[in-house]
């Protein structure tokens, strides 16, 4: 245990070297994620709004900032992680992919440590914000004072077992930035950050299950807006449980596949 | 100085071919489509097609969803051109040919020239999907003024290359293509009435929508598409762009010699 939370603390450490050399990166931790908070509620603007408006079926209108808000903060939480496997692109291209695979260190410590990494880092900011942010805006229902405390682990531990598997992912690509297209965009769009996915025709939601992101947003939303209790969130938590683990699983089958190629032939840059 | 054109241009479609499988291609075009799908359902399925009333009187026309996917659209448009023509001086940096290119005695008009007509062929290609991708969604071209959209098309391109002019020297300056880019492509996003009329936004944050040559561009082209307009008709529009652009070429031409020469004197030596 003490060796595995050494090379997670490794992984942090590397990782916030990497990242933080520049003060630059602010702008892609707070300036841009509330810039696109700020236009996902101006494009409502060419719709009616109001206590009778279509949109009060899924949102009460004095509601939608705060789910936008919600949203937004769940995207950013998973986005940081799509960048950070993104980047696993730049391992390959250094030479160092190979290297951290000969080491006897743990393949799990050092997917997660990534993730967990590049999550603190990048979400505080705009976590801050939205903080905030909910201070002046209306609407919001906690099912109690632990409620947010639950909110930001749902989505922590989500986040983090949904960056590990991107990570992976990212093993078997060379045109990694061709993935984080599919990956992210679709995320924003069928996760229910900007629209409630149960909007959705049936095609759509089907695609929207398929994203984490989705059953971690009903539940922080559950949590922070509608005061949900605990036993009323009881089988959405079982459903998150149930995704986070199948993910978990098949990240391990798909890292074994990975190394097996690599011994196989000698090569991680090629796969 | 077309022979330098000619030279650029078949250099880069190899390169795109060869090199790059079609990485921002498919992202520009999955981009765009990510838009027509986003309008698609807010109109149909959350708002159920009720609109505001100041929107029909700001846009000009009821038609939301082929507002919002030109909208989509022409900001790919205006993305690709701006990324693919202000990128190429530091990705020749980063693949270490800047220092050849600069030996040679070749203008850079034409060096540039090439670029934008390779980046036209491949702008195009992405258009033409995000439109046929929109038109099944609810994109109505039947009213199309075909000549003065493509007119304004052509213009805008001219204008978006200006500005990438002044967006490479800054890349080039700060040796970074990532954060330069996108802080531009968000603003551009938010404040150019890509998803919704620049008049919803708060009366201080206009006049930023107001320098950048995609609002002017695409208030014309939506005007051609949407409305059917002559050219005629979205003159002051296209007197804006060409007023930007003049000013972009100026500080895009100044700032890029200098750029170059501090780029020579500090890699180089």
């Amino acid at each position: 245990m003490r060796q595995l939370s050494s090379y997670l603390w490794a992984e942090i450490q590397k990782e916030h070297r990497h990242s933080f050399h520049s003060k630059m990166i602010y702008f892609s931790l707070l300036v841009w994620p509330v810039i696109m908070f700020v236009t996902a509620y101006y494009s409502f603007a060419p719709f009616r709004m109001g206590p009778d408006s279509p949109l009060a079926r899924f949102v009460a209108a004095e509601q939608l900032p705060l789910f936008l808000l919600t949203g937004y903060l769940g995207y950013i939480f998973y986005w940081c992680l799509v960048q950070s496997a993104w980047q696993m692109s730049f391992e390959r291209q250094a030479g160092t992919m190979e290297m951290i695979f000969i080491s006897p260190v743990n393949r799990l410590a050092f997917l997660y440590g990534r993730s967990l990494s590049s999550l603190v880092e990048g979400v505080w900011l705009f976590f801050c914000f939205v903080l905030l942010a909910l201070l002046f805006v209306g609407g919001i229902h906690p099912s109690g004072w632990w409620a947010p405390i639950l909110a930001f682990l749902i989505l922590l531990v989500s986040a983090v077992v949904w960056g590990g598997f991107l990570s992976v992912l990212f093993l078997f690509s060379r045109d990694a930035s061709f993935l984080y297209t599919v990956l992210d965009e679709p995320m924003l769009i069928f996760s229910g950050v900007r629209l409630p996915p149960m909007a959705f025709p049936l095609w759509a939601k089907v695609i929207s299950f398929c994203f984490p992101l989705t059953y971690a947003l009903q539940l922080v939303r559950g949590l922070l807006m509608e005061g949900e209790t605990l036993l009323a969130l009881a089988p959405k938590v079982g459903l998150l449980a149930a995704v986070l683990l199948l993910l978990v699983i098949t990240t391990i089958v798909l890292l074994k596949q990975a190394e097996k190629h690599m011994k196989e032939t000698g090569n991680m840059v090629m796969y | 100085m077309l022979q330098v054109a000619k030279a650029t241009f078949i250099r880069n479609t190899l390169v795109m071919l060869r090199a790059y499988p079609w990485s921002f291609v498919i992202g520009h075009i999955l981009s765009g489509v990510y838009t027509v799908l986003f309008a698609f359902f807010v109109y149909h399925y959350v708002f159920a097609g009720q609109l505001d009333d100041r929107f029909i009187l700001l846009s000009g026309s009821s038609d939301y969803l082929s507002y919002a996917i030109l909208g989509g659209a022409f900001y790919a448009f205006a993305v690709s051109t701006l990324m693919n023509v202000s990128r190429s001086l530091i990705t020749e940096l980063r693949e270490g040919t800047l220092e050849a290119l600069l030996l040679t005695p070749s203008p850079r008009r034409g060096y540039f020239l090439g670029n934008v007509c390779q980046q036209v062929m491949r702008t195009v290609f992405e258009f033409s999907v995000i439109l046929v991708v929109g038109a099944l969604f609810g994109l109505t071209l039947a009213n199309t003024n075909v000549w003065s959209a493509a007119l304004v098309w052509i213009l805008s391109t001219v204008a978006f290359f200006c500005q990438a002019l002044v967006l490479g020297s800054l890349m080039l300056r700060f040796r970074d293509t990532y954060i330069t880019q996108n802080t531009l492509f968000v603003i551009m996003a938010f404040v150019s009435g890509v998803t919704f009329p620049i008049p919803y936004l708060p009366e201080w944050l206009q006049p930023l929508g107001q320098i950048m040559p995609l609002a002017p561009a695409l208030d014309a082209f939506r005007q051609c598409v949407i409305q059917g307009k002559p050219l005629i008709a979205v003159s002051p529009q296209l007197f804006h762009m060409a007023g930007l652009s003049l000013v972009y070429l100026w500080i895009g031409t100044w700032s890029m010699r200098r750029m170059e020469k501090r780029v020579v004197e500090s890699i180089f030596g």
